[in-house]
């Protein structure tokens, strides 16, 4: 990898690519939590069985 | 008779700490008197400043060896950069932290990455004032409003930095409730700031067991430089949402949390001797800090104002500058700032979304902050 440049263009580069990088993978973790719900339709745990199972 | 008790009584003057006080000594003392004054009377997280502030005091009476190597504050300083109390800390927030609101409207979490940008402000600010790019990096992270994240990316990029850093990242997150609101105010119209929004749905106890597993994987696979972090903020919210455990989450979330936090504190504290915190270097870095905290406040609720243009059902924009992180000290900021405008907005449950997305967001911005700049 190059590595980046100690200096002003460095530190906007380093910014940019955070930034962006920071949005897309957030992203990818938001669309995850939506389609979350859908193991709901396969298997439900009620609280009451946890706290009575030890 | 008399000059060799004039003697022994100047040898041990010179014994105590008296001969060397100067007045930076003085003026940390004032720091450190400001901070409980702060923690004590204006109830500003005391549960941070007090253990800084006595710290900080201590430290700067001359003659106090507590700091130095074999001191007590010393054996706290290397819980602290050896990394093992911040990764602790997180165990504990996430032993005591329901995640709920953030896996209910996943939209949100976009406002976990917008309300960052005051990182990146920082961070090339800190550059143009003659900082390498590693200390840059550091200080931009003080944005991330998150004060374990803040030190575990300061003791891998600029260790020499951890006192400001983590003085300045602690001192504004309890200020928050100062900074935020008139940034929130300016950029939001009276209406905005009225958005009622709908009651989020149930989540299930499948969803919330199974969020800190796949959250746990994710980091691990893309951010191992951060992964201690969030894996134990994962490991400590399994510890919660399987409910089976009660005692390893009490006790992550309570007696250990605390006595991490004293540990943290007293180490932050004894790091704010004054030879070396009465710099320049501190003072921009505590400016900078400052601007970090406003831009990030600014750029959360304009990503919600810019998410609002595509959404049908409108989201309030003050939830925008709970992404900041800082759980849960933002998205009580949003909620008093509504609530304030209009009696009967409870925002509280809805910030929390992007607040818990900015914790991950922080963390999403240091992991990439130290791949890119090639620290392990």
């Amino acid at each position: 990898m190059t590595p980046i440049p100690d200096n002003v263009e460095g530190a906007f580069l380093i910014s940019i690519i955070d930034f962006v990088l920071s949005f897309v993978i957030i992203s990818g973790i938001g669309v995850i939590l939506a389609i979350l719900p859908v193991v709901n339709r396969y298997w439900v745990i009620d609280d009451k069985d946890l706290k009575g199972g030890h | 008779m008399l000059d060799q008790l004039l003697s022994l009584f100047d040898a041990l003057l010179k014994q105590t700490g008296l001969a060397h006080l100067y007045w930076g000594n003085f003026a940390m003392l004032g720091v450190g008197g400001t901070m409980l004054y702060l923690a004590i009377v204006k109830k500003c997280e005391p549960f941070l400043l007090i253990g800084i502030g006595f710290a900080c005091i201590v430290v700067n009476i001359p003659g106090s060896d507590l700091a130095e190597p074999g001191g007590l504050f010393n054996y706290a300083y290397k819980g602290v950069s050896l990394l093992i109390v911040p990764p602790l800390i997180f165990l504990g927030v996430g032993a005591i932290t329901d995640f709920g609101p953030m896996i209910a409207n996943p939209k949100l979490v976009l406002l976990g990455a917008g309300a960052h940008l005051g990182i990146f402000v920082a961070l090339i600010l800190a550059k143009v004032l003659g900082f390498t790019l590693s200390e840059a990096g550091a200080i931009g992270i003080i944005g991330g409003a998150d004060g374990p994240m803040a030190i575990f990316v300061t003791m891998k990029l600029a260790p020499h930095l951890l006192s400001p850093i983590s003085v300045a990242a602690y001192s504004y997150m309890a200020l928050m409730p100062i900074i935020q609101p008139p940034i929130m105010k300016l950029l939001t119209t009276k209406a905005e700031r009225n958005i009622q929004m709908a009651q989020l749905r149930k989540v299930s106890r499948l969803e919330k067991i199974l969020f800190p597993v796949i959250i746990a994987a994710i980091v691990n696979l893309f951010f191992p430089p951060v992964a201690p972090l969030v894996t134990m903020l994962m490991l400590g919210n399994l510890f919660r949402e399987v409910l089976l455990v009660d005692r390893l989450s009490d006790t992550a979330g309570g007696t250990l949390l605390n006595l991490v936090t004293i540990v943290l504190t007293v180490a932050i504290g004894s790091t704010m001797s004054a030879k070396t915190f009465l710099t320049l270097q501190t003072v921009e870095i505590v400016g900078l800090g400052l601007l970090a905290f406003v831009f990030g406040t600014a750029s959360g609720v304009i990503t919600a104002k810019i998410m609002n243009l595509f959404l049908k059902t409108k989201i309030n924009p003050l939830i925008g500058s709970a992404g900041i992180a800082s759980v849960p000290i933002a998205a009580r900021v949003s909620h008093i700032v509504a609530n304030k405008e209009n009696p009967k907005l409870f925002l509280i449950y809805h910030a929390m979304g992007p607040n818990l997305a900015g914790v991950f967001g922080t963390a999403i911005s240091g992991g990439i902050l130290l791949a890119l700049l090639g620290s392990k």
